[in-house]
């Protein structure tokens, strides 16, 4: 399988955020002729998008959900924390994992399926949770679903932030969904979406714990170009909380709210945004039944380390007693097989359905899905393993930095 | 630094040829427009971080000035990543940083930097008035452009007062005299880096120094933890960790890398203060989890202000607080005193080495 560690648009980011980008679209907007507008764009001079049948690796889909996006919502899907060192990073970190085929034998059949926490799946692959999918499809998040559900039943994880309501969801029927909550700080505001989640049949909650502070260079910018010019960090009108001229409905986080949360959760409940063994083991010292390691993406604290890297030294420390699962920087069969060997139980994407709806709607979400399947698949037979109890950390050669 | 595919260059240049548009004129010119469009500079409150402000300033700069200040290499902070901790109530979030029985805002002065109205015809005291603005100590150089006593009016946080070491030194006591007088709250003493500077150093006219001042008294320019033991033994109250900005050359060490083994050797004796090449927040906290006690900004300061005079300097110090503050959150850090080695990991190598 040809490694291929970064998109073009990925690429395109190496080194700073977005200014250019930015003023590339003011410029094209100003215009207004879509000629013009043609021309002010890399990407959109192309005389046409490619087909669905034509894209072949995840990677492909970011590209058409570029050309048909409006910036400011491809921007929202792209960017990460200030820098975006640690977007580049999640990428990089699977150079530092080598396969290393079991033995010359390759695997004639594969069986990928697991079960986590209850919920089985064909392949351990799910839809991470994300936000407002209103910006990349009039489906919304019923297309992801049936996206999800059409490529061998993926299990979707739907956002706190979802423009669809859970339980919309939950009635068109198909394949496993969980639910993700922003914590509220009264306790007790929490009962109510937990309440309706469960009723419609989600079959685990998982609490998002990172992004306390976070700030997106990107969006900034894309603000700075919009007639709602302001600073990033303040809002109008908002009085700021601290002298450091930000405000944030987080900084209030603390481990005990776990314990408020678990008599209003029936299904398993899981922390996400985990990345040192110290957080793993209070997570199971408060009673969690799974952790996601995770920086969102590259979304939050810039600088972040990269979940690949720091998947090893937490999977030691939990030892076995809670299910470990990851997210950030997932794109190929490949990089699921090296997480899975590295002791995580199943491997969640954020961007790659995202890209999927905002390129295809449902089929796009259900292609994409299935190429990284495909590619995981491939990446077992290649490597000898019949099975996910046959990836062991003896498959990876690790050479972090 | 900006390896993208659509300059910022480019897009502006296009923007700026929009009257132009009609397609015969578009036919009619030149493919590919380079530059941006002369004399154009991004209003001060577009710009979202530090490094946004140097371009800026590279447009407003004659170009023999601008080197002094341009970028230097900085990949030392991309070999430290962040542990961070969550679930760490930060409501109470606190920057406030105590240094020489002093309390600061924040742990970032305004570093010194010589002969200011080469950047702003107001030079230091547009300076001081941006430091003042964003609560920042000011430190002021040696060569400077505006008297100490015109300062000292202005730096509303307290201003630093750093000299050279030279010849006999008796020039250079009259002006830690007059600085002191002025009443700058510690005196910095500058050495130029390089091997063997503890032996080398002109210890007699830093003792003289160390006589003459009741203030706290700051060696700057320790890229080792040789030349810091000597300085503490010597009757430093503080050192700053500091290469002169890389300006000896771009393949020299880096600050934030010799820092750890510095902190490791005073262990404490006397705080450690650090420059060079500090644009984000998440630098800041690095290094202070690394041991040290503030930073000091130079660049930043000196783009903002050739830019956009007190207002520019002001706003570059206020990103980087904020950017401390939101990171400092999202570490678990909730002051700090909070912030701990355990908050960052070293790598050995950068990305792509
Ligand atoms: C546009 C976007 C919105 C997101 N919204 C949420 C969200 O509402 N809740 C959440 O827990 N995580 C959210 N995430 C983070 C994802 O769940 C996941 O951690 C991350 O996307 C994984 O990295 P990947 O995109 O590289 O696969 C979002 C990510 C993206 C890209």
């Amino acid at each position: 399988m040809r490694e291929r560690p970064a998109g073009k648009i990925e690429q395109s980011w190496r080194r700073s955020p977005s200014r250019r980008a930015a003023l590339g679209s003011l410029a094209g907007f100003l215009l207004g002729s879509p000629d013009l507008f043609a021309q002010q764009d890399p990407f959109r001079d192309h005389s046409r998008v490619p087909g669905l049948d034509e894209l072949l690796t995840a990677f492909d889909f970011e590209e058409v959900a570029y050309a048909k996006l409006p910036r400011a919502a491809y921007n929202y899907t792209a960017h990460g924390g200030a820098g975006e060192f640690t977007v580049r990073r999640n990428r990089e970190a699977f150079q530092w994992a080598a396969i290393r085929p079991k033995s010359s034998a390759k695997a004639a059949v594969v069986d990928a399926s697991t079960e986590v926490l209850g919920t089985k799946m064909q392949f351990p692959i799910m839809a991470a949770p994300s936000a407002a999918h209103v910006a990349l499809h009039p489906s919304k998040e019923l297309g992801s679903y049936s996206g999800c559900t059409a490529a061998a039943g993926t299990p979707m994880i739907v956002s706190y932030a979802t423009s669809t309501p859970f339980e919309e969801i939950a009635a068109a029927g198909g394949g496993p969904l969980w639910y993700q909550l922003y914590p509220r700080e009264k306790l007790e505001d929490n009962r109510p979406r937990l309440e309706r989640a469960q009723a419609a049949g989600c079959k685990a909650v998982v609490v998002t714990i990172d992004q306390q502070a976070a700030y997106y260079d990107r969006s900034a910018h894309d603000r700075n170009l919009s007639s709602r010019r302001r600073r990033p960090s303040v809002r109008p009108g908002v009085k700021p909380q601290n002298p450091y001229r930000f405000t944030s409905t987080r900084l209030w986080y603390e481990w005990k709210l776990f314990d408020g949360l678990r008599p209003m959760v029936r299904t398993p409940l899981l922390a996400k945004g985990i990345l040192t063994p110290e957080d793993a083991l209070l997570c199971i010292e408060h009673g969690l039944d799974g952790i996601v390691v995770s920086n969102h993406g590259g979304r939050g604290l810039d600088y972040s380390p990269s979940s690949l890297e720091v998947l090893p030294e937490i999977v030691d420390a939990v030892g076995g007693r809670i299910p470990v699962l990851i997210d950030s920087g997932f794109r190929r069969g490949g990089d699921v097989l090296k997480a899975l060997a590295l002791g995580a139980k199943a491997v969640c994407l954020g961007r790659v359905p995202r890209w999927g709806l905002a390129s295809f709607g449902a089929a796009g979400v259900q292609r994409a899905l299935e190429i990284v399947q495909a590619e995981l698949v491939l990446a077992m037979k290649q490597a000898g393993c019949p099975t996910l109890a046959a990836a062991d950390r003896s498959l990876v050669r690790l050479d972090l930095p | 630094m900006n390896g993208g595919a659509l300059t910022r260059r480019e897009a502006v240049a296009r923007f700026a040829a929009l009257p132009a548009f009609s397609s015969l004129l578009r036919a009619q010119r030149a493919p590919q427009l380079r530059g941006e469009p002369p004399g154009r500079i991004a209003p001060l409150d577009e710009l979202v971080n530090t490094h946004e402000f140097e371009p800026s300033a590279r447009r407003k700069l004659a170009s023999a000035v601008y080197e002094t200040v341009a970028e230097t290499a900085r990949d030392g902070f991309d070999r430290i990543t962040f542990r961070p901790r969550m679930m760490v109530n930060t409501l109470a979030l606190d920057l406030t940083t105590e240094l020489f029985g002093r309390s600061m805002f924040a742990p970032i002065l305004v570093g010194p930097i010589a002969r200011q109205k080469q950047f702003h015809a107001d030079g230091e005291a547009a300076m001081a008035a941006g430091a003042a603005g964003a609560k920042a100590v000011m430190a002021l150089a040696d060569r400077s452009d505006v008297p100490v006593e015109r300062i000292a009016e202005r730096a509303a946080a307290g201003f630093w007062g750093q000299v050279y070491m030279s010849g006999d030194g008796a020039a250079a006591l009259a002006r830690v005299r007059r600085m002191t007088a002025a009443g700058c709250s510690a005196v910095v003493v500058t050495v130029n880096p390089g091997p063997g500077t503890g032996r080398r150093l002109n210890w007699g006219f830093f003792k003289r120094v160390r006589d003459a001042v009741s203030a706290p008294l700051i060696l700057k320019g320790v890229m080792d933890a040789e030349l810091a033991h000597a300085a503490v033994e010597r009757g430093a109250d503080g050192i700053v960790v500091s290469n002169h900005g890389g300006r000896s050359g771009a393949a020299a060490a880096q600050p934030i890398g010799v820092l750890p083994a510095i902190a490791g050797a005073l262990a404490g004796r006397a705080p450690i203060l650090i420059d060079g090449g500090f644009r984000r927040g998440g630098d800041v906290l690095k290094a202070l989890a690394l041991g040290a006690s503030a930073v000091l900004v130079c660049r930043p300061a000196v783009w903002g202000l050739a830019a956009y005079g007190a207002a520019g300097a002001r706003t570059a110090i206020e990103l980087m607080q904020t950017e401390l503050a939101r990171d400092m959150a999202m570490c678990g850090a909730v002051n700090i005193a909070a912030i701990r080695p355990e908050h960052v990991r070293i790598h050995r190598r950068a990305p792509g080495e």
